[in-house]
């Protein structure tokens, strides 16, 4: 479990709901969960996002990543660099 | 200067040694890629569209074929076709041109032959056949009600739509009640901002040479940004196999995130292939300026509402990014620059398009400086109405730990504070405005990058070492990985050879791009050089024949400590080295990892003009820049990055533009017209490293190379309304713009 | 069959020869027949300054002189202005002060600062600036590059005292 932030244009799936309390061991299970709940989610949060996890950015890719009941979640938008 | 926070002190981090790779590069051996040359090589040339969007009818290469020197031709059709949804698509269309030709300069057939000369002439033979289609070639014609499309296969990003569509990408970022911020702000600032394309304007063009054998295998040397990214996008391209393909890392003569991208490598493998010899394919500048790179046109409409007593309560704006001929998310990463102060409410709306100018690319701090433009420049405005100093302003509105970005996320430690605070005690802002200048402030942000590194070091018989990364070094980096393993060893850092290895004799290492390299590459130099470290300790047990748990690594020797000590002299790493053989062979330690908690770093830059208001010229006479280095591994090249950001945000910010025609050509495509600053052009870039370490990194790192850039526009934009009254909201800020404007007056 | 100019001149100190079509310029020559490839082709328009060589002393753009314009003529190219085992002055201060980032323009920009201050010893900042104003460099700002300009001409002059 895990508390999921998301952005606005990633609330249309959610019913405007910004701030979810979701099930799951690690980033990609949290993924699939939202997936189950709000069908459309997962793939824009799997292809377009970054993540960070407590203010940490993580690397692209990071679903094994370990998440706690009180870890915080955002899915921001693919940040890359020149 | 240096503002420094208390931190450890280090004998090598921090100082200054002359860079490993500098004598190559003074005296002319430093081999770029163009350089290169093999045995039996050709040289090649490329033909490129004359028309900004055509249906290719037909190509007839046969005349190409009959001159002299030919060895091989090969077109869009040479290649596999690639499906849309491949990740890989839009860079293998760009590399060459398929059913149609999408700008005017994109790459539509290629020829190999023994001269360039030969290549040149047989590459304008090339008889192609083309159909016009509407060109759309701006912003505006883009988001037009019914406009055709640019680009047949562009699809918006990340929505799951299946429709082709000008929408390179649609955003937004909301939280807090922004109408209710406006109606309760005192003080309401409105403008549009336009800025047009710009180029990176590395001074090296792209260059490889490639050399595919009849086993169906290739060498590519290349200068890249990143060589294992030309390895495996130059495999998905020609559907290969990635074991095929061995790229060796030329030097790189300047990226700036141009050359994080491809053009040139699968094109060259496929000549080499046919013609069964080594072909080397570098482009003209005015190639590079018609057929790569340029950071994206935007235009911004953007809101800030504050109140009286200087709290930036409430943004709201719309920003438009051109993605050239692909789709990209360049709006969505302009949207989320706008991170550096707190706003409670926010709506920000972001749109890429797609048009028919060359594909743009990254360019440092990807799409922050458009965003900063206007940022900026609306919060200096408010603080001139409400008679506050721009920078006390700045520090009433701060972003610090916790507090969050465009999209919500929190901030990790940052250095924001410490960066305006550096330039309010600096000897420039305490110095008065010269007569008949203006004074311009504003800041910039970064969030930088980690992903995936490797590195090797290697303890040679007489106790020196070789570090051995896969980061192509666009900047002293390598200078870098040999101070983090002097620091890490005890050993001199002359002592230490840093090289960047080919892609079969290092591990896998992302793109030096996103002020990634000596963060997350560093991390995995000071990963192998403990595990050295480790191993040297069981050796010198080994050697003394004690326990290891009676062995510490100080000052680069293993001491035995405890009551064995008696007698035992420390092991140095020579000592170590010296026994190897006896105590279990080689000393080597390879480290990889894929790098969390990028150090997000600031800047803020102070800058005095004059204008001349009978001409338009923008004379800069005192520039000075803060940045948050986190730690300063080797200060002069820091520097080195904030000043060479600096010129390049500052030529953006005053001369550079591409000019199209309105067929889509590009009308200044040399050196000589599209107007990069010359020496001449700029003063003294005076720096100050704030180091406010990155907790994420065993130095302190956060990187640096992005964020110089994104300052100078709105810098410049604050000190011209400074000096004339005219607020510039288009770029760029070149005579005669800057005339009109001050005529309008 | 293109026919090809026989060239005879002096490069850092050597004299060579060398054949080269009409259509050659000097940069290619020395890059290609020579393998002198200091000098870099960054724009081959004159813009850029990355192929600067002394051409009896005088700076000139490489790619934009013809390779039978070098006959009889002494030419010093990036490779040319060490002494020896010994650095120019430039050379090693360009690497004490880090004046140089990636490299490319470091070639033209050292032999247009020698040739400044083989014929003004004791230049003033803007003189540096406006001597080197050919010589474009993407990375450094100019900053440093100046500074260590600086440095030479005050270390040339003790030397010379």
């Amino acid at each position: 479990m895990a508390i999921v932030h998301l952005q606005a244009d990633h609330r249309r799936f959610t019913g405007g709901e910004e701030v979810l309390e979701v099930d799951g061991a690690t980033i990609g299970a949290v993924i699939a969960e939202l997936e189950r709940r709000f069908p459309g989610l997962g793939p824009r949060l799997t292809e377009g996002a970054s993540v960070a996890i407590d203010g940490e950015l993580l690397p692209r890719g990071s679903i094994y990543e370990k998440v706690g009941p009180t870890t915080d979640i955002h899915f921001i938008a693919p940040i890359t660099g020149g | 200067m240096t503002d420094t926070e208390a931190r450890p002190t280090y004998k090598y981090v921090g100082t200054r040694p002359i860079r490993h790779d500098g004598l190559d590069k003074v005296t002319g051996k430093a081999r770029f890629a163009a350089d290169l040359n093999m045995t039996g090589q050709l040289r090649a040339a490329i033909t490129r569209s004359p028309h900004a969007h055509a249906r290719i009818v037909s190509i007839d290469t046969s005349a190409a074929e009959a001159m002299p020197g030919v060895k091989a031709v090969v077109t869009g059709a040479d290649f596999p076709e690639i499906d849309i949804a491949d990740a890989i698509h839009d860079e293998a269309v760009n590399n060459i041109a398929r059913d149609e030709v999408l700008y005017n300069g994109h790459a539509v057939a290629a020829v190999a032959a023994t001269t360039l000369a030969q290549a040149r002439a047989a590459a304008a033979a090339v008889k192609v056949e083309y159909e016009e289609l509407p060109a759309i070639l701006s912003i505006d014609e883009a988001i037009a009600d019914g406009a055709p499309l640019a680009n047949p296969t562009t699809r918006t990003l990340f929505t799951g739509d299946t429709e082709p569509s000008n929408f390179a990408s649609i955003g937004q970022f909301e939280r807090g009640d922004v109408e209710a911020g406006f109606a309760a702000a005192d003080v309401i600032v409105e403008r549009e901002f336009t800025t047009v394309p710009v180029h990176q304007g590395y001074i090296e063009p792209h260059a490889c040479v490639a050399d595919c054998g009849q086993d169906g295998k290739a060498s590519i040397w290349a200068s890249s940004q990143g060589h294992f990214a030309v390895r495996s996008k130059t495999a998905a391209i020609l559907g290969w196999s990635t074991d095929r393909i061995k790229v060796t890392p030329a030097e790189i003569g300047g990226g700036f995130g141009g050359k994080t991208t491809i053009y040139l490598e699968p094109i060259a493998v496929r000549l080499s292939q046919k013609a069964g010899r080594p072909v080397k394919l570098a482009m003209t500048r005015e190639e590079v300026l018609r057929a790569t790179g340029p950071a994206p046109a935007s235009k911004i409409s953007l809101k800030i509402g504050a109140t009286n007593d200087g709290e930036l309560t409430t943004l709201a704006g719309t920003m438009y990014y051109s993605n050239g001929s692909t789709k990209g998310f360049s709006a969505l990463t302009g949207a989320m620059s706008v991170a550096s102060y707190k706003f409670p409410n926010l709506e920000l709306h972001a749109i890429g398009t797609v048009d028919n100018t060359p594909k743009s690319a990254a360019y440092r701090a990807p799409s922050a400086p458009q965003a900063a433009f206007a940022v900026e420049t609306l919060v200096d405005e408010i603080a001139q109405q409400l008679g506050m100093d721009p920078i006390e302003l700045r520090l009433r509105n701060a972003v610090v730990e916790g507090d969050p970005t465009a999209m919500g996320m929190p901030h990790p430690k940052i250095g924001f504070i410490e960066t305006l605070e550096a330039i309010k005690s600096s000897d420039h802002y305490n110095s008065p405005v010269p007569e008949g200048a203006g004074r311009g402030f504003a800041t910039g942000f970064w969030f930088n990058i980690g992903e995936q590194s490797s590195a090797t070091v290697n303890l040679n018989e007489d106790g020196t070492a070789t570090v051995i990364t896969g980061s192509p070094d666009i900047g002293g980096s390598r200078a870098s990985m040999a101070l983090m393993a002097a620091e890490e060893l005890g050993l001199d850092v002359h002592r230490i050879t840093p090289i960047v290895a080919d892609t079969e004799s290092v591990g896998f290492t992302d793109i030096t791009e996103g002020s990634r390299a000596t963060f997350a590459t560093g991390m995995a130099v000071v990963n192998a050089c403990r595990e050295l470290i480790e191993k040297m300790k069981e050796r010198a047990a080994v050697i003394r024949g004690v326990d290891v748990d009676q062995v510490a690594w100080i000052g680069g020797a293993a001491v035995i400590e405890g009551p064995a000590s008696e007698g035992n002299e420390p092991l140095t790493i020579a000592d170590i080295t010296a026994q190897a053989k006896m105590t279990g062979g080689p000393l080597t330690a390879t480290a990889s990892l894929n790098a969390a908690g990028a150090g997000p770093s600031f800047a803020a830059h102070l800058a005095d003009v004059k204008v001349d208001e009978e001409t338009g010229q923008v004379t800069i006479l005192r520039y000075t820049t803060a940045q948050d280095a986190g730690t300063a591994i080797h200060p002069a090249y820091v520097e080195g990055q904030m000043q060479g950001g600096s010129a390049q945000g500052i030529g953006w910010a005053l001369n550079e533009e591409y000019i199209f025609d309105a067929s889509g050509e590009m009308e200044n495509a040399s050196f000589l017209d599209y107007r990069m600053p010359v020496a001449s052009d700029l003063p003294m870039i005076e720096t100050i490293i704030v180091e406010v370490p990155n907790p994420s990194h065993p130095y302190g790192v956060r990187g640096v190379g992005e964020t110089g850039i994104v300052p100078p526009i709105p810098t410049l934009a604050n000190a011209i309304a400074a000096a004339t009254g005219v607020r510039m909201t288009d770029l760029p800020m070149s005579p005669p713009n800057v005339l009109k404007k001050i005529n309008e007056k | 069959m293109i026919s090809r100019t026989h060239v005879h001149c002096t490069v850092n100190g050597d004299e060579v020869d060398f054949l080269a079509d009409d259509a050659t310029s000097l940069l290619d020559a020395l890059r290609d027949e020579l393998g002198l490839t200091g000098a870099k082709e960054g724009c081959a328009t004159g813009d850029c300054g990355a192929c600067s060589i002394l051409v009896d002393g005088a700076v000139n753009c490489a790619c934009l002189m013809f390779a039978a314009e070098a006959e009889g003529h002494e030419i010093t190219t990036v490779e040319g202005i060490a002494d020896g085992d010994h650095l120019h002055p430039l050379q090693q201060v360009f690497l004490e002060e880090a004046a140089l980032q990636c490299g490319i323009c470091t070639p033209g920009v050292l032999v247009s600062a020698k040739a400044l201050l083989d014929h003004n010893p004791n230049p003033t900042e803007a003189e540096i600036r406006y001597a080197l104003a050919g010589n474009l460099c993407r990375c450094t700002g100019y900053d440093k590059i100046i500074h260590a300009v600086q440095e030479a001409a005050v270390q040339l002059n003790g030397a010379s005292k």
